[in-house]
Order: C-alpha cells, then structure tokens, then sequence
C-alpha cells in the first residue's frame, strides 16, 4: 500500500489550561463569595446555593458580585475585590 | 526559528501581500512536522484518518502533504516567516503560523495564492474586540462571515455578483472553509469540547463573500472605515443572512423599511444588546436606487437607525437579562426604542447581482466586527 507523509492540522499549544486552586479542606470559617455571571437565574441560584453551604458549614457568606456580561471575561477590578474579599467563589451557571 | 526563503510569488499576489499596516513579525515560533503517515491514497483514505482524530468537517479533503503545502505558501507568502505565530486562538490556545495555515488551507481545497487571505482572516479572528472565545463558546450558531474587499476580489478569483454566498465559485467556498478548518483544528471549536452551539447553521461549513465594488454607488467599504488598503478582510461573527425583498419601490424608503423590519426582530441576539452591530449587504440594484435619490451609506445608516425600532415594553417584555446603554434605559415604555443604539453599529456594503435582493446579518451581540489591510 502506498503512504504518504501528511501534516497534522492542528499544530501547537500556545500555553497550557489553568487548572482551578485546590479546594479548602474545611469550609468552616471561610468566607464565600457569589459571582453572577449574567446567565438568567445565576445570581438566585448561586446565592441559594452559596446561603446553604454556609449554613451547613459555618462557613460566611460575604457578598455576591457581578460581571458586565455573561460572554466576556470578568473584569480584573471584580476579580481584585472577590480576591480580596473572600476565600471561594461560586459561579458558572449557564443556559 | 525556522525561516525559508522562497520562490517569488506571482506580482499580483506580491502585490497584494506588501501592504501598508502590516505588524512587525514576532520572536514567538511554532515549527511544525509533516509526520503523520496517510495508508493509501483514496480519497476515501485522508477522511478516515481524519474521522478517526476528530478532525475535518465531514467533507472530503486534500490530503496536506508536503508539496502541496509548500506551493501554498510559495504562492500567497514568498519570503515570510513560515514559522512566525501570528495569533493565538482561543479556546485551545492554538497557535496559528502561515504554516499551519497553508496545511489547512490545502485541506480545505483553496487554489493556490488565497493564503494572504486566510492569514488575514485569521489576525482578524484573534482581535480582542471579537472576541472569539465568546463566538466559539456560546451556544448561539454564530459563525464569522469573512468578506473581501478590493483588488484582492477580482486578482483571486472571488464572487463579489450573482449567488456571491452560495456554491459555485472555489475562491468563496474553500477560503471559507478554510477559515472553519482553522478553527475547528487550531482554535478547537469543535462542535461539544469547544464549540456548544445548540443547533449550529449551514455558515459554519464556509460562510465567504467579496464586495461588489464594481456595482457599488459608494467608496468602498474599507475605505469608509478608514483603511485605504488596495486589499482588505472584514470579520463579522453573525447569523445567517435574514434576506429581505423589495420588487417595486423606486425610492429608499420602503426597500429600507424592510431591512429595519427584520432589524427589529425580537428573536435576534442583538434585540437584547444595545451595542450589538447589523450587516447590511445590498444588492446593487436596491444599492443603485438608493444612491440615485442621492443617499450616501452613512445616510442608509442613518435611516436604519431611526426605523429600526420597537416600542421599549416589547424588549422589556421579551428579556429579562438585557445590555443596554443607560440612555436606552431611561426611555418610556411607549418610546420607539432603536435595536441598537448607534448608526456606527450599522455597517453597509454592496455585494450580489441582478436581482430585488439583499439580506441583513445580525452579529452574535457580544462582538465587533474587524477589517484589517490583507497582508500574508
């Protein structure tokens, strides 16, 4: 049979994903944030959610923030203050 | 780095790729291998091994071998860096070379010499203001619309007249397949992993168009946004075209009343974002009638803008997570409220042939589109 040596279509990674930081082991004490990302019912959902895990955990829910639109980025000023204010975020709902 | 020099181009491709606004090449190189072996050479052989990787469209496909590849760019990028990255395209973060392009502008069937076209179209893909991590992610069909402009048109075999979206013409189907390729493979929008649109659309196979400067009563549009290029590739990430008709006005009004009608649908992405641009391609006859009761493209847009419109409590009824401008907010629930909030967001050209045609290309919302000057 005949070969021939083609190229693959897809060439190179220009850098590797990022990879989420390792959950806290214990949630007691932390303090959760909320980060509506604009999807219908996201911030309902998330703060429900988040409300719950504090609950259960004693952990605190310290604030739900959000960004300008559900198909871009968060802008770095939202992400500085949920760095500076709380230990985890909840966010990611989608359609 | 790997830099090759090669053969002179044809003068007007030469011609085509020594343009003004061309960026400095960069230190970032990406050289890539020929080392897959294809069994057999059937046409049958290169879809197999493609379906087996995940790779391609479906469609048949010339297997990029090395020859091929290297006439590629001998004709549309003599004396480039080959091995240049000239973006990065999300969500993969594959990094794009003149190489890799030519690798799938080979697969996608391109005649050779429309390389500077797709290099183009891609920069222009990887423009922050696209935003194309957003248009390949969402699950709305968007699809970018690659339309090319000037002599570019004529000097590569591009269908700026009759059926200028639809088959017939290779320059306009493999240049826009190519641009799919391109991000299926190097971007990674592969349709669940990368690309989570609900339905998809047809444009997502090749969705190509060139202007019909000829026909065209105005300047071009390239040249209306400021690029005086002799060439030149827009991007529009956008929906299908909406055709509208009109076989009887004689004066703009009603032919444009019908554009702003499909501009005003409640059903588009952009009804709920005020920033969200319109593609308004018209056929030269509607085109020509306009002009000859003295209307310029910005008067087109000017007219869309005020006609395009809904009374505010139908978008507030219709969405309950809406991006507007805060003027937009502050109108009366009665106020005609217009489907985008700036005549700029309107863009205006001229492409098609005989015929009462023309068709409005909504945008996915969150993205703008992007003309560049064509350079490989």
């Amino acid at each position: 049979m005949t070969t021939q040596r083609i190229y693959s279509p897809e060439g190179l990674i220009g850098s590797a994903g990022r990879s989420l930081a390792a959950s806290p082991e214990l949630l007691s004490g932390r303090r959760i944030a909320v980060l509506d990302n604009g999807k219908p019912g996201a911030a309902f959902l998330l703060s429900e959610l988040a409300a719950r895990l504090a609950e259960r955990t004693s952990a605190r829910l310290v604030g739900v923030f959000a960004k300008g639109s559900a198909a871009m980025p968060c802008e770095d000023d939202v992400l500085d203050e949920i760095i500076e204010t709380a230990d985890l975020v909840l966010t990611g709902t989608a359609d | 780095m790997t830099r090759t020099t090669r053969a002179k181009a044809p003068a007007e491709v030469e011609a085509l790729c020594d343009l003004p606004g061309a960026p400095e090449p960069t230190d970032l190189q990406a050289p890539i291998p020929a080392d897959i072996e294809l069994d057999g050479e059937t046409p049958e052989a290169i879809l197999e091994l493609f379906a087996k990787r995940g790779w391609g469209d479906g469609l048949p496909l010339i297997p990029p071998t090395p020859e091929r590849v290297e006439a590629m760019l001998a004709a549309g990028c003599a004396d480039r860096d080959t091995d240049e990255v000239i973006a990065t395209l999300p969500p993969r973060n594959g990094l794009a070379t003149r190489r890799l392009l030519a690798v799938n502008a080979v697969l996608a069937g391109c005649p050779n010499g429309l390389l500077p076209v797709l290099v183009t179209a891609v920069r222009a893909l990887a423009r922050g203001e696209l935003n194309l991590r957003g248009v390949n992610a969402t699950t709305h069909p968007v699809a970018p619309l690659t339309i090319v402009h000037g002599d570019a048109v004529d000097a590569l075999g591009f269908n700026a007249a009759l059926g200028t979206f639809g088959p017939g013409c290779r320059a306009n189907a493999t240049l826009g397949r190519a641009v799919r390729l391109v991000l299926l493979h190097v971007a990674g929008a592969q349709p669940g992993p990368g690309d989570a649109s609900t339905q998809g659309q047809p444009s997502k196979y090749a969705y190509c168009i060139a202007e019909n400067q000829h026909e065209s009563p105005w300047e071009s549009y390239p040249r209306s946004r400021g690029i005086a290029a002799p060439s030149a590739v827009t991007i529009h990430c956008g929906e299908n075209p909406h055709n509208f008709h009109d076989m009887e006005s004689d004066v703009p009004g009603p032919i444009l009343d019908k554009a702003a009608s499909v501009m005003a649908t409640l059903g588009s992405n952009n009804a709920p974002v005020s920033s969200a641009e319109f593609f308004v391609v018209l056929g030269p006859e509607h085109a020509a009638t306009i002009a000859a009761a003295g209307w310029t493209r910005r008067d087109v847009q000017s007219f869309l803008f005020e006609r395009a419109r809904r009374p505010a409590r139908e978008f507030r009824q219709a969405f309950e997570v809406v991006q507007v401008r805060p003027w937009i907010t502050a109108l009366g629930d009665d106020d005609a409220m217009p489907v985008t909030d700036h005549p700029d967001n309107i863009h205006v050209l001229v492409a098609g042939g005989p015929g009462k045609h023309s068709c409005v290309i909504p945008s996915w919302g969150m993205t703008r589109s992007v003309t560049l000057p064509i350079e490989p």
